[in-house]
């Protein structure tokens, strides 16, 4: 017997278990193991070897689980906070770009008229449109920078246990 | 396909699909049954990847942050524990690249450590012992031969994946899962030989 059939016996040995073989190989590999007593001592130290290694007992132990467990609601409350904040961010701005984009013709013409009524130049009025336009996204944003500040730095405290 | 089979596979799909959809969802309650169903699989998975039980804790915890986090990329075709290792060796192998830059191979820097504790099972003293010894020379044995071919023998032997499976986990071609399989065996043979537990 060549020992390219015993390498061949050997490597389906080692898959193993027979649900990785096809049922033409297991006919061979037993037809084989009948005739080779050194592949079928191969076979049976690889039983002995996979069944020790199937007998260690190493488990987690349940402090782990719960603390694994903890960690991961805490941690799922968090990203749906994230997740709820992100939304009412994203409506805002949403509403804001509406906002604007309905209102801005309308405000341009009521500055206009003002400025004609006041006897302004015109890019004096303009200036005067930009700001008013501008102003109220300028406060939102020092308000939620401020606000998104203190948010981190609760965060970090809350994490900090 | 008979009966039983065609229930046996639908079955898995749909068991697959409602973890998916779960995931999707963040629910709190399957995370929970996830973690208490996988514990012992994974954390082994662990303790043999990093040879290392604390590391292996750490890596626990993170791996099922990481399963909260992307969650929503499990697409429900696959084995959930296919999947769930596929996360696990990612951030071991992350892990490990943080503290030296190599690949998987880089585990064997971390195999000076003392044999891995056994589980806590209390049988009687002597058992204990016997059990302890038992444990402690096959973790020796496994923690001696390459990282990638002990990878391989405890998908297969200790978490019992099919062949196909763990070349998912690994990411490598089933030839090469083979012959991992087969070189490691064959350098746990001697190792191993007559320490049936």
């Amino acid at each position: 017997m060549t020992s390219g059939l015993h390498d061949r016996a050997r490597q389906m040995i080692a898959l193993g278990s027979v649900d990785a073989l096809a049922a033409a190989e297991q006919t061979w590999l037993h037809a084989h193991l009948q005739d080779c007593d050194a592949c079928r001592d191969y076979a049976e130290t690889t039983g002995q070897v996979i069944r020790s290694l199937r007998s260690v007992p190493l488990a987690a132990s349940p402090r782990l689980v719960r603390a694994t467990q903890m960690r991961v609601r805490f941690h799922a409350s968090r990203l749906r906070e994230t997740r709820q904040r992100m939304w009412l961010v994203a409506t805002s701005c949403l509403g804001v770009g509406i906002s604007a984009a309905l209102t801005a013709p309308l405000l341009w013409r009521a500055f206009a008229l003002i400025g004609e009524w006041a006897g302004l130049s015109r890019p004096i009025w303009e200036a005067g449109f930009v700001f008013f336009f501008i102003a109220p996204a300028l406060v939102v944003s020092v308000l939620l920078l401020a606000r998104g500040t203190h948010l981190t730095n609760h965060g970090v405290r809350s994490q900090q246990w | 396909m008979n009966a039983a089979a065609f229930y046996f596979v639908n079955g898995m799909e749909s068991e697959a699909s409602a973890i998916a959809r779960g995931l999707r969802r963040r629910d709190p309650d399957l995370l929970d049954r996830l973690i208490e169903q996988y514990q012992h699989r994974l954390l082994r998975y662990l303790v043999y990847m990093t040879a290392n039980r604390d590391l292996a804790e750490d890596l626990f915890q993170e791996t099922w942050i990481r399963v909260l986090e992307r969650g929503h990329q499990y697409d429900g075709k696959h084995e959930f524990s296919t999947w769930l290792y596929a996360v696990a060796r990612n951030l071991t192998i992350d892990y490990l690249r943080k503290k030296s830059p190599a690949s998987l191979d880089g585990l064997l820097a971390e195999e000076d450590h003392a044999p891995l504790e056994p589980a806590d099972t209390r049988p009687s003293a002597l058992d204990m012992v016997a059990q302890r010894e038992h444990a402690e020379r096959i973790s020796t044995a496994l923690v001696s031969i390459p990282a990638e071919y002990r990878e391989t023998v405890v998908l297969r032997f200790q978490e019992g994946l099919a062949l196909e499976e763990i070349a998912a986990v690994t990411g490598a071609p089933l030839g090469t899962v083979k012959s991992r399989l087969y070189r490691g065996l064959n350098l746990l043979m001697p190792l191993l030989k007559g320490a049936q537990g």
